[in-house]
């Protein structure tokens, strides 16, 4: 079979996934590609996947682990709620991802960040990277196009920012990721999360800003030479 | 571990296995559907598609199988892998749901069906080689999933799976678009699938669809047949030698047994 | 960590079926034109077949970059023999020819299956089979490649030919028709289209007899 498109290896999400904390809340963002070796299985994914109300979770490493991993946190929180008879907190959820994360370290291929908004604590941003480590950080990025954007965030992230700046600063990194790093690509989703609840966005493809000399998207060959010179004109 | 079986699997041979492959014996092989399937979401509801072929190496085993399972009267799902897990994982999963009828009195849904499908393939760490496209209608709309052996899953408009979803997605991305019709959607779907069947050596034969709406199914086997034989001998051939029989002699077992009418009658 | 080492593979499968069959007074060798790799079909419409000489042709399937540097070499030899003894070569002397290129890589060898047809000298048909190393016999029909395991079986049955082995040589040439043969040729060919892969799109067929040279088409399953 073609070494391109091997269905027998694991799917994985070569990702960006990030989570920034702002004055109100919190804004995770992602890219959209799924793939499997060489070939873009999926080029619309959502990796940002709900875990209650007001928690969600950012999803890279191999897809089947992290959805049965979001699978069963979120059924455990969906009973938690029930029993508590209020929403559970953005700690207890990650605590749960973190728990399934390092009682099956060896069965795992998991890197995921845990972002989300509680009355107690307001917006949290928790790491949990590929050995099942907790770590709550005001930013977290991670996935394949994060190595592009450790010197990114280290100067552009700032202590209290407004939701706009925070999701200006989400899309405008995961569009960096996606001009470099070639398993992440498609659209950039965003959920944004305070008091008032969670909302959902997406920059398609072509709304994204271009960086250095980078061409803009095309649909088709068909569009690019139809803007091209043509040869035979006088 | 003691005490009887419980079900599932019995990888009691794993070792001795790889002991022989290392060692050098050539495994089984397995019925490998190398397949091209689709499925897209229409108008009114999903239609899935499959090539028929189905491959052993180089070799065509079947010209003409059956690759879109019945899962639920209103859910069906084409297979890619090997034959068997698609079969096997499909009847199980199409048992269960039932069941849950027979239990709950309601219609299947769809997302119910790729639940226990993907937590089976997932127990099974990809082992289970069965990649599928599942699609249907239920009270909540039409859905379509793809699932991937290892038990990660996608919902998408239009998907593609097996050694041929390239060919067959290179049709749908430039010609898929919202809000199709019937007929469009079936023609695309064909589409599809006949670049799968003659651009990917390991789909061939036939075009299968199934269209599923709100208000039913519509299982159309062999809706294309583009590939029919290409030459038939006018005068036919025929394959009478035979091993010739030189001598037949026959050797009773033993010295023929007299039965005596009347005898004792027999003991309680 | 596994350990990764570099690797070279001077080899592929283009895929491919050849057979040729002998008459009394004619020859008919016939190839499918699919090329692929894996499961991609890279063209439908190549020739594996190529005249060597006036009376013998040569078809060849395996790794066609192997297959086209042995046709390069064995034209490049006959064109020498000419010059040498202005005449063609024959096409027992090809055969002879042909193995001994064959072998000549004995430890690298040309990954080609070779079948080559022809009239000998005294016009008849005449058929030649080879392994990769240039074992080869002259029999009265053969099928090499992709589809071999499903048309050899089919051709023993339907021409059964004397063993070699008889003394005195039995002659190996079968008893049908021209017409038969390509008849058969063409049965053969649709049925491994039916079963393998990597035979199909179409066949070309030469005929070979005493007014010269004949080539047909049929088409073949294309999927």
């Amino acid at each position: 079979m073609d070494a391109a498109v091997d269905f027998s290896s694991p799917v994985s999400t070569g990702t960006t996934i990030i989570g920034v904390t702002y004055n109100g809340g919190v804004v995770l963002g992602a890219d959209s590609r799924t793939s499997t070796g060489m070939y873009v299985a999926n080029r619309a994914s959502d990796k940002i996947t709900q875990l209650t109300d007001n928690v969600y979770i950012c999803r890279s490493g191999s897809a089947a682990d992290t959805q049965i991993i979001s699978d069963y946190v979120r059924y455990y929180l969906d009973q938690h709620t029930i029993q508590l008879g209020q929403p559970a907190t953005v700690k207890v959820a990650a605590n749960l991802v973190r728990l399934i994360a390092y009682n099956n370290k060896n069965m795992l291929q998991a890197g995921m960040i845990v972002g989300g908004w509680d009355k107690y604590e307001g917006g949290k941003i928790y790491g949990v990277p590929l050995g099942g480590t907790l770590i709550e950080q005001p930013f977290s990025i991670g996935g394949s196009g994060s190595t592009y954007l450790y010197g990114f965030f280290d100067k552009e992230w700032k202590e209290g920012m407004t939701q706009q700046e925070a999701e200006e600063l989400v899309v405008k990194a995961v569009s960096l990721a996606i001009a470099r790093d070639g398993a992440s690509g498609g659209v950039v989703r965003t959920v944004t999360i305070n008091s008032e609840g969670a909302t959902r966005n997406f920059y398609p493809g072509d709304s994204l800003p271009l960086w250095h000399e980078e061409l803009e998207p095309q649909n088709s060959l068909l569009d690019i030479l139809a803007s091209a010179p043509q040869p035979m004109d006088a | 571990m003691d005490g009887p079986p419980k079900g599932g699997f019995s990888f009691d041979l794993c070792r001795r296995n790889e002991m022989l492959v290392k060692k050098g014996l050539k495994g089984p092989s397995f019925l490998k559907t190398g397949t091209t399937i689709v499925g897209l979401v229409f108008k009114d509801g999903v239609i899935l598609g499959a090539d028929t072929r189905a491959t052993e190496g180089p070799i065509v085993a079947d010209k003409n199988c059956e690759k879109i399972h019945y899962i639920a009267p209103n859910i069906y799902c084409c297979g890619a892998g090997t034959a068997a897990d698609t079969e096997a994982v499909t009847d199980m999963v199409s048992s269960q749901l039932t069941l849950h009828r027979y239990h709950t009195r309601r219609e299947s849904r769809v997302v119910t069906a790729l639940t226990l499908l993907k937590s089976h393939l997932f127990s099974y760490q990809g082992y289970v080689s069965a990649a599928l496209v599942l699609g249907g209608v239920d009270v909540t709309g039409p859905h379509l999933h793809t699932i991937y052996p290892h038990g990660s899953t996608d919902t998408l408009p239009f998907a593609t799976m097996g050694s041929g979803s390239l060919a067959a997605m290179a049709v749908f991305e430039s010609k898929y678009r919202e809000g199709l019709t019937e007929e469009e959607g079936v023609k695309l779907v064909a589409e599809a699938i006949r670049s799968g069947i003659f651009n990917d050596l390991g789909s061939g034969s036939n075009v299968d669809i199934c269209v599923l709406t709100k208000s039913g199914k519509k299982y159309l086997r062999n809706y294309e047949m583009p590939n029919p034989r290409t030459y038939v001998s006018e005068k036919g051939y025929s394959f009478t030698k035979k091993t010739e029989v030189l001598m037949t002699k026959i050797t009773p077992l033993r010295e023929k047994v007299e039965v005596i009418e009347g005898g004792d009658a027999m003991e309680e | 960590m596994t350990i990764q080492q570099a690797s070279f593979s001077p080899y592929d499968n283009n895929g491919g079926t050849c057979v040729a069959v002998a008459g009394a007074d004619y020859c008919v060798i016939a190839a499918d034109t699919r090329m692929s790799t894996g499961y991609n079909v890279l063209t439908r419409d190549y020739s594996k077949i190529r005249q060597l000489a006036d009376k013998s042709v040569l078809a060849s399937s395996g790794f066609q970059a192997d297959v086209r540097a042995l046709q390069k070499v064995l034209e490049a030899r006959h064109l020498t023999y000419q010059h040498q003894h202005n005449k063609q070569m024959s096409c027992p002397a090809m055969a002879q020819l042909l193995s001994n290129t064959l072998y000549y890589k004995r430890f690298f060898p040309y990954y080609a299956f070779n079948v080559l047809a022809g009239l000998d000298q005294e016009g008849k048909g005449c058929v030649f089979t080879y392994d990769a190393v240039g074992s080869y016999e002259r029999t009265g029909y053969s099928a090499q490649g992709s589809g071999s395991t499903l048309i050899m079986p089919f051709l023993d049955n339907q021409l059964k030919s004397p063993s070699p082995l008889l003394l005195p040589a039995q002659d190996a040439v079968t008893p049908l028709s021209e017409s038969e043969a390509v008849d058969l040729v063409k049965t053969c060919f649709a049925s491994a289209t039916e079963r393998d892969i990597y035979t199909g799109d179409k066949l070309e067929i030469l005929v070979l007899n005493a007014q010269g040279i004949r080539r047909e088409y049929m088409e073949l399953r294309k999927d």
